[in-house]
């Protein structure tokens, strides 16, 4: 038999550098301009096939398949069946409230929004099932025969359970339908396993609920002080100056201060989530802590501002890095019993991701 | 054909398990390239089932179009005769790597410029092309039925009738009425419809201006500058909303809709010929914009005769292009008896149940 395993150094690895991604972005930029546009799904091919290619699983480099002709139709379906439907159906929807059926009207516009809802989860599940059919290691690809269908009602219904008593069942909603995702997909003739549980997040996800309470009673207190050292400083007008300066303050620190949360939140849902999935006998993790999630979007905001703007395309190949640097499997596989994937390859591209925008992973 | 000791060294998967197959490539026999693996094991390749999938660092990828999880890597430099049998590689995709980067670039930035310069003046070529029967659709839907609030009395509407056979005889698509409102104005509407506010009818002086005012709309009417400034204002979409009565809001849209100076000209220039076809005398037209550059002159006190001359050329320049067009020592007629032009004049006050307009 022949097998690789992980021991010693990390399964994941990433090779690629900026310099050599560089003259791709900056020539796909180009070509996006001057097609006003169209070139965007060949450049993201481009850049996928970089990335890829770029990665390496123990031995071997991935390769994306994939290409900007089968993403541009994937496109082109999601406007002709998705986009010009929902179109049509929300003016439906208005001439039927303009005409005074406002009950019907009603009906027509909550049922375009569902539908959109629906096809959210939809797209979610066909991104991974495209993105693992277009990655080949050692030649062998991933996939699943599932259309997704049946997941998107199960997205449906789970999102909305997870939100009505106050959001409480949210972290519930997202490890299951991270589980329903991934035991979907296969790569080569194995499938995927995921068990990820929603109580080791639920401690980070009630810091949510924490956060106002602490922002009052800070507020509180941060709004006295600074009118008195206010009051100090200029009287009854340096208190309000210094009340006003403090108000200031205290918006920013909350919306900074609940972004912190969420991103804290995150960073213990991915590495709960990636940490409970397993393939054959590989069992990944995910390394990233929220400070590394912080840097990373830090690191972003910083880029895209010092650039004004143009730091824009190297985003992908920050947030590839990123995945890649703090990915890691153990476990061990073996080379002959794995055979190419029997799940049919969907022939365009995930246009319905692409029309949502929606991350994959 | 190769020599035998300089073969090249390959890794390949089958495509079929993750194995991997480490040899030698030999390009020697016709069509064909063969792999021999270390342990002696030999596959043959026809050259065209192979494709190019990429290039990685110093590694080359080919796939095989029979086999397409097929992966065949090579050095990335090769002996120049086996690069010449291997299909040539992709970088930007198959069009852009035929012009070659700068070029493809180029010419793509022309043909885009062109389209986006063809979709910012679509206006002014679409509109004289869309079918008369849509614009009257369209201006049905969105001005709809004066109802009551046009000025109208038995001899009024005669005096109107007759004023508009003279200026535009034998055309059955446009309808001109008074609207009831103060203000020095009048406005061509979607679908033909002429609106002279009462204000310019009582400021006439003559029933020439009046000609003169009438012509000028009429010249709108034909010149097709309505749908212009239709499709400027909102875009193609304008064209869906002739089978939606969702306009109810976009008759505002229409009340501020302006022409551009060019197309002010055009109707000016259409007004001249149509009172000279009719024999009414442009000298009305001519004594109406003089008057309307003295009130307006310095002090433009008059705030509704400013929001007229807003959207219009000087009153200076038409006033002088209108004098000129006149033709010295001919005899022309006026454009309405003194009982018609006093029948538009007392049309409003004459007319008991009309009602006034919300939207200007």
């Amino acid at each position: 038999m022949h097998g690789v395993g992980s021991e010693g150094e990390s399964a994941f690895t990433f090779e690629g550098t900026w310099r050599e991604y560089a003259p791709i972005a900056f020539t796909n930029l180009l070509l996006t301009i001057v097609t006003l546009g169209i070139y965007r799904f060949w450049a993201t091919a481009r850049t996928r096939r970089y990335l890829w290619s770029r990665s390496r699983f123990v031995d071997e480099n991935l390769e994306w398949t994939g290409t900007g002709k089968e993403l541009f139709f994937g496109f082109l379906l999601v406007v002709l069946l998705v986009i010009a439907p929902f179109f049509i159906l929300s003016q439906v929807a208005q001439a039927l409230l303009i005409r005074g059926q406002s009950v019907l009207g009603g009906i027509v516009s909550a049922m375009a929004v569902l539908a959109i809802y629906y096809l959210g989860g939809v797209a979610r599940f066909r991104a991974i099932r495209y993105r693992l059919s277009r990655t080949r290691w050692r030649g062998i690809r991933g996939g699943t025969d599932n259309q997704g269908f049946a997941y998107g009602l199960s997205y449906m219904w789970k999102t909305f359970v997870g939100t009505i008593v106050f959001g409480l069942m949210i972290p519930w909603s997202m490890t299951r339908l991270w589980n329903e995702r991934w035991r979907a997909m296969s790569f080569g003739p194995f499938p995927f396993e995921a068990d990820a549980a929603w109580q080791p997040v639920f401690k980070r996800f009630l810091l949510f609920y924490l956060a106002p309470l602490l922002g009052f009673i800070g507020m509180a207190v941060v709004l006295a002080t600074g009118a008195l050292a206010g009051y100090g400083m200029g009287g009854d007008a340096g208190a309000k100056v210094g009340m006003g300066l403090t108000i200031v303050a205290l918006v920013l620190f909350f919306y900074l201060g609940l972004g912190l949360i969420a991103v804290a939140f995150y960073a213990k849902f991915y590495r709960e989530a990636v940490g409970s999935t397993r393939w054959r006998e590989l069992q990944f993790s995910f390394e990233a802590s929220t400070g590394d999630w912080v840097k990373l979007l830090l690191g972003d905001i910083a880029l895209v501002i010092l650039t004004l703007g143009i730091g824009i395309i190297f985003l992908s190949y920050r947030h590839w890095k990123f995945f890649m640097v703090h990915m890691e499997a153990s476990g061990e596989i073996l080379l002959d019993e794995l055979t190419q994937s029997t799940t049919r390859t969907a022939t365009h591209g995930e246009g319905l991701l692409d029309a949502f925008d929606i991350g994959a992973i | 054909m190769s020599d035998p000791n300089d073969a090249v060294s390959a890794v390949w998967y089958d495509g079929v398990n993750a194995l991997r197959h480490q040899g030698e490539v030999h390009w020697d026999r016709p069509a064909v390239l063969q792999l021999v693996e270390s342990n002696g094991e030999l596959l043959e390749c026809p050259l065209d089932d192979l494709r190019f999938a990429e290039v990685i660092g110093n590694r080359r990828i080919y796939s095989r179009s029979s086999i397409p999880d097929f992966r065949l890597r090579l050095p990335r430099e090769l002996p120049e005769d086996l690069a010449r049998l291997l299909p040539a590689a992709s970088v930007y995709g198959k069009w852009i790597d035929r012009f070659g980067l700068w070029r493809a670039a180029a010419v793509l930035a022309v043909f885009s410029a062109a389209c986006a310069a063809l979709f910012m003046t679509a206006p002014q070529w679409l509109g004289p092309m869309i079918p008369w029967s849509w614009e009257q659709r369209l201006g049905d839907a969105m001005v709809g039925n004066f109802g009551n609030r046009l000025c109208s009395t038995p001899q009024s509407d005669r005096a109107l009738a007759k004023l508009l056979g003279e200026i535009d005889p034998g055309d059955r698509r446009i309808r001109v009425g008074i609207a009831n409102i103060g203000i020095v104005n009048a406005v061509t509407l979607p679908g033909g419809h002429i609106l002279l506010f009462n204000g310019i009818i009582q400021q006439a002086k003559s029933p020439d201006e009046l000609a003169g005012v009438l012509a000028h709309e009429v010249g709108h009417v034909q010149e097709r500058h309505v749908m212009t400034a239709l499709l400027r204002q909102f875009g193609l979409s304008i064209l869906l909303s002739g089978a939606n009565t969702n306009v109810g809001n976009t008759a505002f849209g229409v009340a501020s809709m302006s022409y551009s100076r060019a197309a002010e000209r055009q109707a000016d220039a259409d007004a001249r010929a149509s009172l000279a076809r009719a024999d009414i005398s442009p000298m009305g037209a001519a004594n109406f914009f003089a008057r309307m550059a003295n009130k307006t002159g310095d002090d433009g006190d008059d705030a509704s005769i400013a929001s007229w001359l807003a959207s219009h050329p000087s009153s200076v320049e038409r006033e002088k292009e209108f004098r000129s067009s006149a033709v010295s020592g001919k005899k022309y007629h006026p454009a309405l008896t003194p009982q018609e032009f006093a029948a538009l004049k007392s049309a409003c006050k004459n007319d008991k149940d009309v009602q006034g307009f919300d939207f200007f």
